[in-house]
């Protein structure tokens, strides 16, 4: 059973490899056509039927009819090269080399007798002075050989990748459920926040309301005294430069002290201010607490500043309290979107039609090449760090650049360490398939522009179902 | 590869702002004018007039093949010795040095191939006001002049060229420095010295010397010389932060000759110029100086990497050559005086004719040495060609797998990159023949080494190459990285073979390498040494496919002034500012001998190189050096190599694309299409630029550039033949249209079309987007072919060529006969054996005729006589190959597969007769419409006898 399975690949993969290389257009062939055609040199079976023997050939194209006898009779008499199929006299011909024992192809009929054996079989050196040894059973052997590792690794490579595609869905998923996590604790941190705007909305209302009606004029009298005799340092009844100087401060900048220009301004713009005009200016400028403020207002200021009522001091400290609790709860909203939204971006990005690749983004790579390390983070960044030390970014993250029917083929990263002559360092990385998950290759065939060799099982392709293609093994 | 500034940014920061913030193009700050350098700026200074200078006729001695006569400066007593020689094959030769130098000066060696062979000189009259001596048969007489010097060459009435008609006549003699307290001492020494000497050689030399004691002349001249003023820059000059030391003091060479008659002058390469020289009257005039330049400019007369001494002058009745034999520092003024004329002696006053006569007159200022003059006297092109090629030597016949399509790039990466691009040639079916390695493959720039992990295996690759018949060229410059581990260096630095500087030290200066010394390829042991280092057993890992190219060899200094080597330092007793001009013509010598050594003499070798001097043709191939991808440098690729072949070097090309910057698609397809047409074809492109190999712009692209490679390789026969014609004769192979119409005005500036040979008319396609282009057919009475389509033409018009992107305009000429090979393979190699077709274009008289030139291709047996060499001819309807090399020992397998008569009739019959005898009939095919005639397979050997009727 096992061996059925295995035989149906390998047929399947040679179908492949002929049908992209040589597009061969298959007609059914009878064997009689072959005992009735005389051997004509460099043909395929599929082409012996346009050379049976008659009185004159036909150029294949139809453009031409010439006499039989000068087909392959070395001098080109088809525009399209068809009747010597055995010769190099047509520019555009084409040589078929049977190759048993290996694949079959065509070689340009430049290459016939040119003295270097290009055919296994070595029949285009039939007329040349170079020693071809038929080496095709060899060959044969060895592709053998080497597809079946192919197959093999194939299998290997989409079993492994079923795994991945496995641990991909898993991964997913649990991706997915990390951001809806994540978004319910938002969802609940948006509650709270709301909920400590709410309160400390109240507490500052509660503040507000003592300084203002609870304790009555007096309050606000005694707090505007209070504040004014906090001030009054010589206790001379009236506020001087100096004294503004060293009591007040910027909130921006508490280490700053106030220049005399500024202590004049808060004076109304005189060197003195009594306690009447305070109440009326400074005193507002100061529990208003935009601009400037009393020093150690926090510490032991804020005790006298508020004076010694209870419930003013209750309440000051519960709206201190609230306001502490709300910048913590923004930070820690602002945390948990951050987290959502990075998380977001890497799940926008395509990780393959089952996210085979998605376990690709936590790690990274990497290769020596001669005196470089390569390091390629998948979905990341690429770097090159030379046996002298330096790092230099190769491009970050771009996109899928395979072909339209494999996009998965192929990535790029773009934006790298600028380069010399301008534009910038790139990557191109090519996926193939592989048992094994690793940088193969890494090479630098024009300046800043790079291109890697990354293997994986993920970039496995199950081989298609291939239209009859007919090989001449 | 690269000019000095760029590369130099990778290790000086300072540059690298420079460059990225200036504009693209030379620093032209970093070369000097003429103003800058002392010597031009002095003598530039001196305006025509009367000549200091009188001949001593009583001085003069005539012997069978020389006359020699003293000469006068009247300002300063200094006297000259003139030598006037008759040379075989129409040229004279003049030679003026001091007749008592202090020191001996600078005589070029090793650029003429032999002392040149001599011819009688009579003397016709003689007066008190000059001499008149026959120039042999041809009625031609050289005139010397007295008071003041001159020389007039004559033929007949006409005065072909004179010499000091404008006076200027330069010598500064060697002198002792006087303001210097050494000077003192010498000075008081030498005259205590020199008193003894007169004591001791009147008694043993009692005739000579005594008579030189007794000339009042003499004594003046003692005297006098102290007068000599002492001009800045005479003893010392210095350029940005380089400093001239000059302990000669001012040693610089100048003289005039004018041209009656001619308006049309060519030649002096290296330039990024026009064909037809410019009058220089108004801006610096053209200099000869092998310099590395960065990002060189177009139409300006500053010096480039080579320099070829050799002028020459046109009009519709003669051609005529100057070789001015000096590698010292040299510029070239040009002036065209049409009015003005200087009035001429008595002697001449008869053929004064009309004052309207158009002159030309040409100005020769060398920094040291002294003047060795070749005036070649045509009268044909072809003359002048063969009589500068009897004095240097012609082409080097390469190995004809040199002329295919050579790929390169600084650089391919490793083996295997190598490989890739070696495959994807055979994948995109297009041929090539030479893979190059620019300087990243060695070992950390060291030459003759390879870098261990990207080249660890060169055998293997090479032979990966040779499997396919195909060649590497890989790079070998002459700075030596100072590097005691470096076995070069080591033996170089023991064997005492480094240039030395001014204090007697090895010289260094900057190169890619770092600190590198330069090799003294002046010097013959040095230069047997190097050429042993090619040996297999010396190179590791090379093979006998594997060719060199000399690059830097200006050489390039990068720290040094002009980025070149500084002018005081030492090739044995000669200063470098005496030998410049001849370092990179020996580098190549060397390195060619090399190549021919290795494989026991019987080799052809292939070396490539930027730097070039008088007689480099006989040594390879030239590039223009670091181009552009810019449409003005692929233009001007063709006047940079008409100028050269006109000089001798036809083995000449640009690189294909550009070096600097990356071509449009269209600009690279162009370049291929011109580049194929070139006698050097090689593809190159800077280390910054993106990958252009030929299938890398698209399948159309790819499809276009494999066409015209192919184009290449079936015209393969043909090239050859046009070098071992250049081999033979020095014409020029691709050639300024004057030179085969000498008598069609018409052609005298064009240098945007040219001939391959005299057979092929190539008129590029150089603009961008281009629809069209107008080409000059010349020959009023014959027929040109388009090559494609076999479209005639009428010879003698300005014709209209719509073009698209596959045009490329070539016309073969009506009466021509050119063989192709239409087999195109993976290389030339390839195609040793394949059979030819001959492309037989018939002019209005139904006629035409060719040659065909077979050999092994790449050894030197053809001097054995192995070669195959065959006019083919044919008239009144019968078409035969004659054998043109009786005695020839060279067989081959090639056949004639096909017979192409363009411009035609139908026959009713052909026959074949072959050198038996036998005859047979030959089938054949005719288009009416073009008028083409194909024979069918007549089959006979290439290398035999045969006659192809038409009845």
């Amino acid at each position: 059973m096992r061996s059925k399975v295995m035989n149906e690949n390998w047929h399947n993969f040679l179908r492949l490899i002929f049908s992209m290389r040589f597009h061969i257009v298959v007609a059914t062939v009878f064997w009689s056509d072959l005992v009735d055609s005389r051997k004509i040199r460099g043909i395929s079976s599929s082409y012996k039927r346009f050379y049976r023997e008659k009185k004159s050939f036909l150029c294949i194209d139809g453009s031409k009819m010439i006499p039989f006898e000068q087909v392959n009779d070395d001098y080109c008499d088809c525009q399209d090269g068809s009747d010597e199929p055995g010769t190099s006299a047509c520019p555009r011909g084409r040589f078929y080399c049977t190759n048993l024992g290996f694949r079959p192809h065509y070689i340009p009929s430049s290459r016939v007798n040119d003295g270097i054996c290009d055919c296994c079989d070595a029949s285009d050196e039939y007329n040349s002075p170079a020693r071809c040894q038929n080496s095709c059973w060899n060959l044969g052997q060895r592709e053998r050989a080497f597809v079946e590792g192919q197959m093999r690794a194939l299998d290997e490579g989409l079993r492994l990748k079923q795994q991945l595609i496995e641990e991909g869905v898993l991964l997913w998923r649990e991706k997915q459920a990390q951001l809806r996590e994540l978004q319910q604790v938002a969802e609940d941190l948006q509650l709270k926040l709301e909920e400590h705007r709410r309160k400390k909305h109240e507490a500052d209302q509660t503040l507000k309301a003592l300084q203002s009606s609870d304790s009555g004029h007096a309050g606000y009298n005694s707090s505007a005294v209070g504040l004014f005799n906090l001030l009054d340092s010589n206790k001379d009844g009236s506020l001087s430069v100096e004294e503004i100087q060293s009591k007040v401060t910027f909130i921006r900048d508490e280490t700053r002290v106030l220049t005399e220009d500024e202590a004049v301004t808060l004076l109304g713009g005189g060197h003195r201010m009594d306690l009447s005009t305070f109440r009326n200016t400074l005193w507002d400028i100061l529990t208003s607490g935009d601009s400037v403020k009393i020093k150690d207002m926090h510490s032991g200021g804020a005790g006298r500043l508020v004076g010694d009522d209870p419930h003013l001091k209750a309440a000051d400290r519960a709206a201190e309290w609230e306001a502490t609790n709300l910048k913590k709860a923004e930070e820690s909203y602002e945390q948990v979107s951050a987290e959502i939204s990075e998380l977001q971006r890497k799940l926008a990005i395509d990780y393959g039609t089952d996210w085979e690749f998605l376990f690709l983004n936590t790690q990274c790579f990497q290769l020596q090449v001669y005196e470089y390390t390569y390091t390629l983070c998948p979905f990341n960044q690429v770097t090159q760090k030379s046996s002298a030390g330096t790092e230099v970014s190769l491009g970050v993250w771009g996109m899928w650049s395979g072909s339209a029917n494999n996009p998965y083929s192929q990535q790029v990263y773009e934006n790298g360490e600028p380069c010399w002559q301008g534009g910038s360092r790139s990557t191109t990385v090519t996926l193939t398939c592989g048992t094994e998950t690793g940088l193969r290759s890494a090479k630098e065939p024009s300046k800043c522009q790079y291109i890697m060799d990354f293997q994986t099982p993920v970039a496995c392709q199950p081989v298609l179902k291939q239209r009859g293609v007919h090989s001449e093994l | 590869m690269a000019a000095f500034t760029e590369r130099m940014a990778l290790v000086q920061a300072f540059l690298l702002v420079l460059c990225l913030g200036g504009t693209w193009a030379v620093d032209k700050g970093n070369f000097k004018t003429c103003d800058q350098s002392a010597f031009c700026k002095r003598q530039r200074a001196m305006k025509p007039g009367e000549s200091p200078y009188r001949a001593l006729l009583e001085t003069m001695e005539l012997t069978n093949t020389r006359l020699t006569l003293q000469l006068i400066n009247d300002n300063n007593k200094v006297r000259l010795l003139l030598e006037l020689y008759r040379l075989q094959g129409n040229m004279t030769r003049v030679k003026i040095n001091e007749l008592k130098p202090l020191k001996p000066r600078y005589e070029v060696p090793d650029v003429l191939i032999k002392e040149p062979p001599t011819e009688p000189l009579a003397l016709l009259s003689q007066d008190e006001n000059g001499v008149v001596l026959s120039l042999g048969a041809e009625s031609q007489r050289v005139i010397v002049s007295a008071r003041p010097f001159r020389l007039d060459i004559m033929e007949g009435h006409d005065v072909l060229m004179s010499l000091n008609s404008r006076g200027l006549l330069a010598f500064e003699h060697l002198r002792m420095r006087k303001d210097t307290f050494s000077y003192k001492v010498t000075s008081t020494v030498a005259s205590v010295w020199d008193n003894v000497k007169r004591v001791f050689s009147s008694q043993v030399e009692p005739d000579g010397e005594k008579k030189e004691d007794v000339d009042p002349a003499n004594h003046a001249e003692t005297t006098k010389e102290e007068d000599d003023k002492i001009e800045e820059g005479m003893w010392e000059e210095s350029f940005k932060s380089h400093a001239d030391t000059k302990p000669n003091g001012p040693s610089a060479i100048s003289l005039d000759f004018s041209l009656p008659g001619v308006e049309n002058v060519y030649g002096i390469p290296e330039h990024a110029d026009n064909l037809k020289l410019k009058t220089t009257e108004n801006g610096d005039p053209y200099r000869l100086y092998n310099l590395d330049v960065f990002q060189y400019e177009l139409y300006n007369p500053m010096a480039l990497y080579g320099a070829v001494p050799v002028l020459l002058a046109h009009n519709t009745q003669r051609t005529t050559g100057i070789f001015w034999l000096n590698a010292a520092e040299t510029w070239v003024d040009i002036s065209s005086n049409t009015a003005g004329k200087t009035v001429f002696g008595k002697m001449l006053d008869y053929v004064q004719g009309s004052s309207e006569r158009p002159q030309t007159d040409v100005r020769w200022i060398s920094e040291s040495g002294i003047i060795d003059v070749f005036i070649m006297l045509g009268p044909t092109p072809r003359d002048v060609f063969s009589q500068y090629a009897s004095l240097t030597g012609t082409q080097a016949f390469p190995p004809l797998a040199a002329l295919g399509y050579h790929q390169c790039r600084w650089n391919y990466n490793d083996q295997e990159d190598v490989k890739t691009v070696d495959a994807g040639f055979d994948e995109h079916d297009i041929p090539y023949d030479f893979i190059w390695l620019d300087i990243e493959h060695t070992d950390g720039k060291r030459y003759f080494t390879w870098d261990s992990h990207k080249f660890g295996n060169p055998k293997e690759m090479l032979q990966g190459i040779k499997d396919k018949k195909r060649k590497m060229v890989a790079i070998v410059d002459p700075h030596i990285k100072v590097d005691s581990n470096y076995k070069i260096h080591n033996e170089i630095r023991s064997k005492g073979f480094y240039v030395k500087n001014k204090d007697g030290g090895d010289y260094e200066g900057w190169c890619w390498p770092g600190s590198a010394g330069y090799p003294d390829f002046t010097r013959a042991d040095m230069r047997a040494w190097w050429a042993s280092m090619f040996a297999y057993d010396q190179y590791e890992g090379s093979m006998e496919n594997l060719y060199t190219w000399n690059d830097m060899n200006e050489p390039s200094v990068f720290n040094g002034p002009e980025v070149t080597m500084h002018k005081d330092a030492m090739h044995g007793d000669w200063e470098h500012r005496d030998v410049h001009n001849l370092y990179g013509f020996y580098v190549q010598m060397a390195t060619a001998d090399g190549l021919v050594q290795r494989s026991g003499g019987t080799e052809r070798p292939f070396v490539l190189t930027r730097a070039f001097f008088a007689g480099s043709q006989r040594l390879g191939a030239v590039w223009t050096g670091d181009n552009a991808a810019e449409w003005d440098h692929l233009k001007i690729s063709i006047p940079m190599c008409l100028s050269l072949g006109l000089v001798g070097i036809s083995f000449c090309g640009a690189d294909v694309g550009g070096f600097f910057k990356s071509p449009s698609s269209e600009l690279l397809v162009r370049w291929y299409q011109t580049g194929a047409y070139q006698p050097f074809f090689r593809a190159h492109a800077h280390l910054d630029t993106p990958r252009r190999e030929p299938w890398l712009f698209g399948p159309e692209n790819t499809a276009l550039i494999r066409d015209v490679i192919r184009q290449r390789y079936t015209l393969l026969p043909y090239w050859y033949q046009q070098f071992y014609h250049t081999y033979l004769t020095g014409e020029p192979i691709m050639r300024p249209l004057w030179v085969e119409y000498p008598q069609d005005q018409a052609t005298f500036a064009i240098d945007d079309e040219y001939l391959i040979g005299k057979d092929l008319l190539v008129h590029p396609v150089t603009e961008e987007g281009s629809r069209g282009v107008t080409a000059y057919l010349p020959e009023k009475d014959n027929v040109w072919y388009n090559v494609q389509t076999f479209q005639k033409h009428n010879g003698g018009q300005n014709l209209y060529i719509p073009v698209t992107m596959s045009s490329i305009p070539v016309f073969q000429r009506g009466g021509s006969i050119i063989p192709r090979k239409l087999r195109v393979r993976r290389s030339s190699a390839c195609m040793e054996n394949d059979p030819y077709t001959l492309y037989v274009a018939l002019n209005q008289q139904r006629a035409a005729e060719g040659e065909l030139y077979i050999d092994d291709g790449h050894t030197f047996n053809y001097q054995k006589n192995e070669f195959i060499h065959r006019r083919l001819t044919f008239s009144n309807n019968i078409l035969s190959s004659v054998n043109l090399n009786a005695d020839g020992k060279f067989t081959t397998l090639s056949w004639v597969e096909r017979i192409v008569i363009i411009g035609a009739s139908k026959p009713n019959k052909i026959t074949l007769q072959t050198a038996e005898g036998q005859e047979s009939s030959i089938e054949f095919d005719f288009d009416a419409s073009m008028s083409v005639l194909t024979l069918r397979k007549p089959g006979m050997n290439a290398g035999e006898d045969w006659k192809v009727m038409l009845q």
